[in-house]
């Protein structure tokens, strides 16, 4: 027999969970530098508005999708109805994170520093938001691609090198100098292609030997019709480039400041890895086959 | 307890559509939109190979998945051991689409939530007959009852044939199967 499916979700909640894991990786990221660089006013001010404005627009998307809530919007009132689904767990720290990112936004605006307790809450809320992601479909049995424990981590560490390249790209067209001190936080996002590279390796073993759908799901990604969003998308653009460029940025004796040409090759890098970002949810989320039972 | 249930004999089945033809006058359904779905097997080889047809609908399993990961509570188990969905409470974010091993779960375009089969062949028991596919099937592949009754015609099939659930692996379901 073969295989036809056609997936449930599609862009829209791919692009959906990619925002949400961009705002939280991006809070997370605004908050290593508050810590470490605090007097990088600009780039705080700019990862504080990326967090709630990602995770909102992600949102939107959520709920023009979810079209019985879209013509009834009441509906959306029921959805910690049951504290068993994973999705009404998702509401929950959904809902925490944007109250905390936009207070903490509120609060830059109004040129007072960020109290540690709100930093503290928000972090913690945005790991849960960016595992939640994944557990969302890592809980859904049917289908082996998204049935593991892999997948929230990836997600996890795709979401951490989403939110940073977003607040790193900023930094690189808009504030040129304060880009330049982040050294720490540049450090810290070196090794999230490659970790993120390893448990996409661990994904695909485990899943590619997990049944007749595991294979097929695989197979769909390596060779199938997602070939190309995963090589060239995921793969290429998501893990190699920054691999790449940032592993070399680092170990390279740099000029300070950067020449303007470092300086694009980082962007377009930081870039990359947000096309990368989205293509693996999207893949992801599109390529997983059922399992089969007849 | 009652607990309702269905048999569905494929070796009677001739995959005619007349169950699903009839499931969707009797549900008010559009022409797109149905309840039962065929999955058409070959089986055997060479001359002795024949297609065969195997109706799907919602198994109304006892460990429905799809209400467990239903975040407003529209899919539910019901007291008498259904499935069923309040339309009035779901989002049609289709979690419960993606949780459905058996994948037969709808979405109905126009009011854009979920729906399924509601085995409603059971007011068929209480001898309000109606146009369901129990009714409809001409071979006579499916019989409708209570799993709980041992006397039932339900019952004594399910023993005779050798039926069990489809796939008795992924959940606790309520429709048997001769296979």
């Amino acid at each position: 027999m073969t295989v036809t499916f056609e997936s449930i979700w599609d862009f829209p909640i791919a692009c959906y969970l990619f925002l949400a894991g961009l705002g939280a990786g991006a809070f997370l990221a605004t908050c290593v530098i508050d810590w470490k660089n605090p007097e990088a006013s600009r780039m705080r001010r700019a990862g504080l508005i990326i967090a709630p404005v990602a995770v909102a627009i992600g949102l939107v998307l959520l709920m023009v999708d979810a079209r019985g809530g879209l013509y009834n919007p009441l509906r959306f009132a029921l959805l910690l109805n049951n504290p068993g689904s994973v999705m009404s767990w998702g509401v929950v720290f959904l809902a925490v994170f944007m109250v905390v990112s936009i207070a903490a936004l509120v609060l830059d605006l109004l040129h007072h520093r960020l109290p540690v307790a709100l930093k503290a809450v928000g972090c913690v809320t945005a790991v849960a938001v960016g595992i939640y992601t994944g557990v969302l479909l890592g809980v859904v049995r049917a289908f082996p691609l998204w049935n593991n424990a892999v997948l929230p981590l990836l997600f996890l560490v795709s979401a951490l090198s989403a939110g940073a390249a977003a607040v790193m790209l900023y930094g690189r067209l808009a504030a040129r100098a304060e880009v330049e001190q982040l050294g720490f936080v540049e450090k810290l996002t070196v090794p999230l292609p490659y970790i993120e590279a390893v448990l996409l390796i661990l994904l695909l073993a485990f899943v590619a030997g997990n049944g007749a759908a595991g294979a097929q799901s695989t197979l769909n990604l390596t060779a199938g019709s997602w070939a190309l969003c995963f090589w060239v998308g995921i793969v290429a653009l998501g893990l190699v480039v920054p691999a790449v460029v940032e592993g070399i940025s680092l170990y390279r004796e740099r000029r300070r400041p950067a020449s303007p040409v470092a300086s694009g090759v980082l962007a377009a890098s930081n870039a990359s890895v947000l096309v990368g970002g989205i293509c693996l949810r999207f893949a992801v989320v599109t390529a997983a086959v059922p399992v089969l039972f007849l | 307890m009652t607990r309702y249930g269905m048999l569905i004999d494929t070796t009677l089945c001739t995959g005619c559509g007349a169950c699903r033809a009839a499931c969707q006058q009797q549900n008010n359904l559009d022409a797109d939109l149905g309840f039962i779905k065929y999955a058409v097997l070959e089986q055997g080889a060479g001359a002795q190979s024949r297609a065969s047809a195997t109706p799907l609908q919602c198994m109304h399993c006892e460990d429905a998945p799809c209400a467990a990961v239903c975040p407003t509570g529209a899919s539910y188990v019901g007291p008498d051991g259904l499935v069923a969905v309040e339309e009035g409470k779901c989002i049609g974010c289709l979690y419960c689409m993606a949780a459905c091993p058996y994948q037969v779960r709808v979405r109905n375009e126009a009011t854009g939530t979920v729906d399924k089969c509601r085995l409603c062949a059971v007011t068929t028991l209480t001898e309000t007959t109606g146009c369901t596919c129990v009714e409809a099937c001409p071979a006579g592949a499916r019989v409708v009852g209570d799993l709980d009754d041992g006397n039932s015609e339900l019952v004594r099939l399910i023993n005779e044939r050798g039926a069990s659930p489809i796939a008795p692996t992924l959940s606790q379901a309520k429709l048997y199967y001769v296979r």
